[in-house]
C-alpha cells in the first residue's frame, strides 16, 4: 500500500511538472483567425470563410502580430474597428456579466438545493 | 389536381383531429373514461390522412408537379431522385408536414400501447396531443401550405440549395425531428398525468420508452447534421456553437437529464414535480428552438423564409403552451417527497441532472445573451466556441467521474466498499494519460483533467463490464454502451483538440509548398461534368517525410447552375490514427488558389463514440430482455 502511495505521489508530480501552461500546435494567427467572426458570412469564422473579407482580416491580423502585438491587442484593435460583433469571446464587463455569471449561478444554487436536502435529512 | 387531393388530405386530417378532441372530451366530461369505437376509429382516419398528404407530397417532388409552390421553389427535373426526396423536408412547408406526421405517429402508438391499461391518463394525453398536433394543423394550413398552387404552371423548378444535396443531410431532419418533435408525447403525457391524477409510478412507465427513443434520434440527428459539417462545410471542425446546434442540444440535455431521472420515479416514485416540469420543457424548449431559428431571429443556415407572420403564429402557440401548461402544473402541484441516501443511485442520477442543467443554461444563456444586449444596450455581441469551452470544459472534469461511478452504485443504499479497484484505476487514467503527453505532445491542465477523467470513465464502465460478465449478474448494456462511448468521445475530442494541425496557405497549379515535415504538390485542375453541375477538380499530392507517406487529394469546386452556387467539396483521407483534410477556393482576380490543409487526428473514433453512446437508448427499449 505504502509503495503505491508512492508511486501515486510520483505520477501526480510528474503530470503537474510536465506542463502548466497551453501549448498550442497551429500557429497563433490561426488561433485568432478562429476566435474572430467574418462579419459579412453567416456564422462562420475568420478561419473558416472564404471570403475577401476575411482575406483582408487575415492580412491585417498577420501585419499586426509582426508589429508585435499580442492577442489581446489584436482583438482590441478590431473590435474598436468593427464593434465588439467581431470577437467570439466576449469581454466580461458590465453588460456582459450576466452571461458570464449566470452559468455558474445555476450550478451553485443546484449544489446547494442537494446539499441543504441532505442536511436536513441528517438532522 | 394535385393540390386539391393533397388539401382535401389536410382538411381531412384537421377534421379527425378535431372529431378526436370533440369525442375524447364528451368521454372525459362523462367521467366513464371510456374508450370509445369513435375514438379509435378517427385515430385511425387521421393517421392515413396524414400519412397520405405526406405520400402525396413526396410524390409531387419524385415526379417534379411544378403546380405546388414548394416543388416549384425546392426541386429540378435535373435533380438525382435521392434528393428529390429529401427535398421534401429540405424547406419549411414540407418540413412543418413531417413535423405534423411525427407528431401523429407518436401520439398514435401512444394511445395503442397505453390505453389498455390506464384509459383515463391515456385519453387526456390523446386529448392534448391532438389539441398541438391541431394547433401545428392550422399553422400548416394557412400559413405555410405545402399543397399551394401556382398558376400557370411554371416549366421548370429553381432547384435545391447544392449544399442540402448530400446523403448525410438527407436523413438528417428526419431523425432529428424524431427527437424533439418526438418529444411532444411525454409532454401531453405530463399534463395528463396532472389532470387524471395519474400516479408517479405509471406515469414514469409509460413514458420510459419514448424518452430513449427520442433521446437516441436525437443524438444521431446531431451527429449526422455534425458528419455533414464536417465535410461539407470545408471548415474541418464539426461542432461551431451556432445558434441552430444549441437549439438542438438544450432539448438533447433535457432528454438526457429526464432519461435518468424517470427511473428514480420508475423504482422510488420519488421526483414525480421534476420529472413533470422535465417533460414538459423538453418539448417547449424543442418549439423555441425551432421558433428562434425559422424565424431568423438567430442567424443561421436553417432560416427558410423569412416570414413574420409566421414567426408570430409560432409566438402565440409557443406562449399560450408554456402558459397553459405551467398553470396547470402548479394548480395542481403534486406533493411529493422523497427519501434518499447520500450514497445511492438516485444522488448520482441528481447529479446527472445538476450538470445537465447546468449544461443547458450555459448553452441558453449564450445562445440568446446576443438578442438581449441587443435590445436593452444596442451592442452587437458574439458569442462563440471561446466562451462554451471555457465555461463548460472544466466542468467536465467532476461529471465524468459522477458518470463512471453511478452505474455501480445500487439503489436505496450503498456503500463504496472498494476501494482497492478504484485507486487502481486512477492510477492507470494518470499513467495512460502521462504517456500519451510524454510521447505525443503536451497539453494545457484542463486538458490533462479531461483526458484522466475520461480515461477513468472508459476504464471504470470496462472494468464493472467484465466483473458483471464473470459473476453472471444482472448487466445494464444501455447505460454501459452510453457511458463508455461518451467517455470515449470526450477523451478523442480532447485530444483533436490538442493534436490537430491546420495551414492556410495559396498556391498556384505546378506549385510546391514545404509546411514542416510535409509539402504540398498542386499536381493539376481538370473540369468535369456532372450530373447536375460542373467541377474543378484540383490534383494534389501531400507527402510527409517524417512519417513517411504520400496521399493523393482532390478537392473540388463545385458549380451548380440551379440555382447558381458555388459550393467547396473537401478532400479527405480517412483512417483510424487522422484524417488529412483538404479544401481549395479560387481567388478572385488570381490564378492562385486558396487551400486550406488540416491533419486531425482520431476523428473516426469521434463518430463510432458518438454511435455508441447515442445506441444506449434503443438498445435498452429494444433488446431489453
Amino acid at each position: 500500500m505504502l509503495f503505491m502511495k508512492t508511486k501515486f505521489l510520483i505520477i501526480i508530480l510528474l503530470i503537474f511538472n510536465i506542463n502548466l501552461s497551453a501549448n498550442e500546435n497551429i500557429g497563433i494567427d490561426t488561433k485568432i483567425f478562429k476566435n474572430l467572426r467574418c462579419l459579412v458570412c453567416q456564422g462562420q469564422t475568420i478561419a473558416e470563410s472564404n471570403s475577401d473579407f476575411a482575406q483582408t482580416i487575415k492580412i491585417v491580423v498577420r501585419d499586426k502580430i509582426s508589429q508585435g502585438s499580442n492577442e489581446k491587442e489584436i482583438y482590441e484593435f478590431l473590435s474598436e474597428k468593427y464593434g465588439e460583433w467581431i470577437v467570439y469571446k466576449p469581454k466580461f464587463n458590465y453588460i456582459n456579466s450576466l452571461l458570464w455569471i449566470s452559468p455558474y449561478i445555476v450550478l451553485i444554487l443546484g449544489g446547494y438545493l442537494i446539499f441543504k436536502y441532505f442536511r436536513k435529512r441528517r438532522q | 389536381m394535385l393540390s386539391n387531393t393533397g388539401n382535401i388530405l389536410l382538411i381531412g386530417s384537421i377534421v379527425s383531429t378535431f372529431l378526436i378532441i370533440y369525442f375524447t372530451y364528451q368521454s372525459l366530461k362523462e367521467r366513464s373514461f371510456q374508450i370509445k369505437k369513435n375514438i379509435i376509429y378517427w385515430s385511425f382516419l387521421q393517421i392515413t390522412f396524414v400519412i397520405a398528404s405526406f405520400l402525396l407530397l413526396i410524390f409531387a417532388f419524385v415526379f417534379s408537379d411544378f403546380s405546388l409552390l414548394a416543388v416549384y421553389q425546392n426541386s429540378h427535373t435535373a435533380k438525382p431522385l435521392f434528393y428529390k426526396i429529401s427535398g421534401v423536408w429540405g424547406n419549411h412547408e414540407g418540413s412543418m408536414l413531417l413535423w405534423i406526421n411525427i407528431m401523429v405517429l407518436f401520439s398514435y402508438l401512444f394511445f395503442v400501447f397505453n390505453n389498455k391499461t390506464n384509459s383515463a391518463f391515456s385519453l387526456y394525453t390523446l386529448v392534448v396531443q391532438n389539441i398541438l398536433i391541431l394547433g401545428f394543423l392550422i399553422f400548416l394550413i394557412f400559413d405555410s401550405n405545402p399543397f399551394f398552387k401556382i398558376l400557370p404552371t411554371p416549366i421548370e423548378g429553381l432547384g435545391l440549395n447544392p449544399i442540402l444535396q448530400d446523403p448525410a443531410l438527407a436523413i438528417h431532419p428526419p431523425l432529428l425531428y424524431l427527437g424533439f418533435v418526438g418529444s411532444s408525447i411525454y409532454f401531453s403525457a405530463a399534463v395528463a398525468a396532472i389532470l387524471s391524477n395519474s400516479n408517479g409510478k405509471n406515469f414514469a412507465l409509460s413514458i420510459k420508452k419514448w424518452v430513449l427513443i427520442s433521446w437516441s434520434f436525437q443524438s444521431l440527428g446531431i451527429i449526422v447534421g455534425s458528419i455533414w459539417a464536417y465535410y461539407e462545410l470545408g471548415w474541418g471542425g464539426f461542432w461551431f456553437w451556432d445558434p441552430v446546434e444549441n437549439a438542438s442540444l438544450i432539448p438533447w440535455f433535457c432528454m438526457t437529464a429526464l432519461a435518468h431521472s424517470v427511473l428514480v420515479l420508475e423504482k422510488r416514485n420519488y421526483l414525480y414535480n421534476w420529472v413533470l416540469i422535465l417533460s414538459l420543457i423538453t418539448f417547449i424548449s424543442s418549439v423555441t428552438g425551432t421558433f428562434l431559428v425559422r424565424s431568423g431571429i438567430l442567424n443561421s443556415v436553417h432560416t427558410f423564409a423569412n416570414d413574420p407572420s409566421r414567426g408570430l403564429y409560432i409566438l402565440i402557440f409557443l406562449s399560450l403552451m408554456i402558459f397553459s401548461s405551467f398553470i396547470i402544473f402548479f394548480k395542481r402541484r403534486i406533493n411529493d417527497q422523497f427519501n434518499l441516501n447520500a450514497i445511492s443511485k438516485e444522488t448520482f442520477i441528481l447529479g446527472n441532472n445538476w450538470f445537465m442543467m447546468f449544461y443547458l443554461a450555459t448553452v441558453f444563456v449564450g445562445t440568446i445573451y446576443p438578442i438581449f444586449t441587443q435590445v436593452l444596450y444596442n451592442t452587437n455581441i458574439s458569442v462563440g466556441p471561446p466562451f462554451y469551452n471555457q465555461v463548460i470544459a472544466p466542468i467536465l472534469i467532476p461529471f465524468l467521474i459522477f458518470m463512471a461511478v453511478g452505474p455501480k452504485i445500487g439503489w436505496v443504499k450503498s456503500k463504496f466498499i472498494t476501494y482497492k479497484p478504484f485507486f487502481i484505476i486512477i492510477v492507470l487514467s494518470l499513467l495512460i494519460n502521462f504517456l500519451i503527453s510524454y510521447f505525443l505532445k503536451s497539453y494545457n491542465l484542463i486538458s490533462n483533467l479531461i483526458v484522466i477523467s475520461s480515461l477513468f470513465l472508459i476504464l471504470h464502465s470496462l472494468k464493472d463490464f467484465i466483473t458483471n460478465v464473470k459473476s453472471n449478474s444482472y448487466l445494464n448494456l444501455a447505460s454501459f454502451f452510453s457511458h463508455l462511448g461518451f467517455g470515449i468521445l470526450i477523451l478523442f475530442i480532447v485530444l483533436n483538440h490538442n493534436f490537430s494541425e491546420e495551414f492556410d496557405l495559396n498556391i498556384k497549379v505546378g506549385q510546391t509548398k514545404k509546411i514542416g515535415n510535409m509539402e504540398i504538390k498542386f499536381n493539376n485542375l481538370k473540369i468535369e461534368n456532372r450530373e447536375n453541375y460542373n467541377a474543378v477538380i484540383g490534383d494534389f499530392n501531400i507527402q510527409d517525410f517524417q512519417r513517411n507517406y504520400l496521399k493523393k487529394l482532390n478537392p473540388e469546386i463545385r458549380v451548380y447552375e440551379n440555382p447558381q452556387t458555388l459550393t467547396f467539396e473537401s478532400a479527405i483521407n480517412s483512417n483510424l490514427k487522422q484524417d488529412i483534410y483538404l479544401t481549395m477556393s479560387n481567388i478572385d482576380g488570381s490564378d492562385f488558389y486558396n487551400i486550406k490543409f488540416q491533419v486531425k487526428p482520431f476523428m473516426l473514433w469521434i463518430w463510432l463514440a458518438a454511435f455508441l453512446t447515442a445506441s444506449g437508448g434503443l438498445v435498452r427499449v429494444f433488446l431489453k430482455k
